[in-house]
């Protein structure tokens, strides 16, 4: 199995993308915070129609907590607008440079019209990755200690 | 080869069914039903997790309040911090505790100790354990970030975005190696 191979001709779909969260600009932070508490999620998709036009991730929601923000405010307002996405058709390789270039963690997928298909994470990369060797991470008994030293019965 | 098993830890030859690796000491007990089949999943097996270079803490106490918490995770543009009590680890506070406990609340409860917040008695993990244990913890647990002890001892924290650099690293290593 060649891993490298795999990573630039496997398509982004495969990298456990998550269903997309969308709002509308228009829609209140505090609304947006909620969404997110609701669905357990990283990353809601800004969206002006059906077109991507920003991003607010936990970690956005983390500063305007710090900041004491008010959360009445439109959402276009503290969103990251036009961010960073991958289209439909790009490999999971792609998808990890760009994380790790930009210090993404949560990828936007979008359709030749720009509109949201998906999102990957981090988790879904590294979960895409771990399929190629189950036995070796699922297999692990909970506690690494909880490893016997000895044949039982033997 | 029959009837001999490569020992995942140092990769020396052992006689199947042996307990322990008769070149490192490790148990094979657990592991000699199958051989990995892939570098990158030897590496998995071998390394340890102070491979990773875990980063140094960020700590707070059991009373410290959410405001002056949340500030030093964005100053330290850090996603969880640790709670300690006298030395010892008790809590983690991470960015999705923030999220899921404060959300739209959090002007009121920017006065209260974290204490109230914190996930209590997180898993940790020791310097010495495998690599691979941390990917279990994180893909099965769906954790974001582990505390890593020496001895006991909080020493360092590791986050899923480390083990994605190892794993592409390593499996970079595995296809130049493969040429």
């Amino acid at each position: 199995m060649d891993f490298q191979l795999s990573l630039d001709s496997e398509s982004v779909g495969s990298a456990y993308p998550d269903q997309p969260l969308a709002a509308t600009a228009d829609d209140s932070v505090g609304d947006v915070l909620q969404l997110l508490r609701a669905q357990r999620t990283g990353a809601a998709l800004i969206c002006d129609g059906a077109k991507l036009v920003g991003i607010l991730t936990e970690r956005d929601a983390l500063k305007l907590m710090a900041a004491g923000a008010d959360f009445s405010r439109p959402v276009r307002d503290v969103m990251s607008g036009n961010p960073a996405t991958l289209p439909a058709n790009a490999t999971v390789g792609e998808a990890i440079r760009v994380m790790s270039q930009g210090g993404y963690r949560h990828l936007p997928v979008v359709d030749d019209d720009g509109r949201p298909a998906g999102v990957v994470a981090v988790h879904g990369i590294v979960r895409y990755l771990v399929d190629d060797f189950p036995e070796t991470v699922y297999n692990l008994p909970p506690d690494p200690k909880a490893a016997p030293r000895e044949r039982e019965g033997a | 080869m029959t009837g001999t098993v490569v020992c995942p830890f140092c990769e020396a030859e052992n006689i199947e069914g042996a307990d322990e690796c008769e070149a490192c000491g490790e148990a094979l007990t657990d592991l000699s039903v199958r051989i990995p089949t892939t570098s990158v999943e030897a590496d998995l097996l071998r390394d340890r997790i102070e491979r990773l270079w875990p980063k140094s803490p960020s700590t707070v106490t059991l009373d410290t309040p959410v405001g002056d918490v949340l500030k030093k995770m964005v100053d330290a543009k850090i996603g969880c911090v640790m709670v300690v009590d006298k030395g010892k680890l008790v809590g983690i506070f991470s960015e999705r505790d923030a999220l899921m406990k404060l959300n739209t609340d959090a002007p009121k409860f920017l006065k209260r100790p974290i204490s109230q917040f914190m996930t209590p008695d997180p898993v940790t993990l020791e310097t010495s354990d495998k690599i691979a244990f941390a990917l279990h913890k994180m893909n099965v647990g769906g954790y974001r970030h582990i505390p890593i002890l020496f001895e006991g001892k909080l020493v360092g924290v590791i986050s899923i975005r480390d083990i994605l650099g190892y794993l592409t690293e390593r499996i970079a290593a595995a296809a130049r190696r493969q040429g």
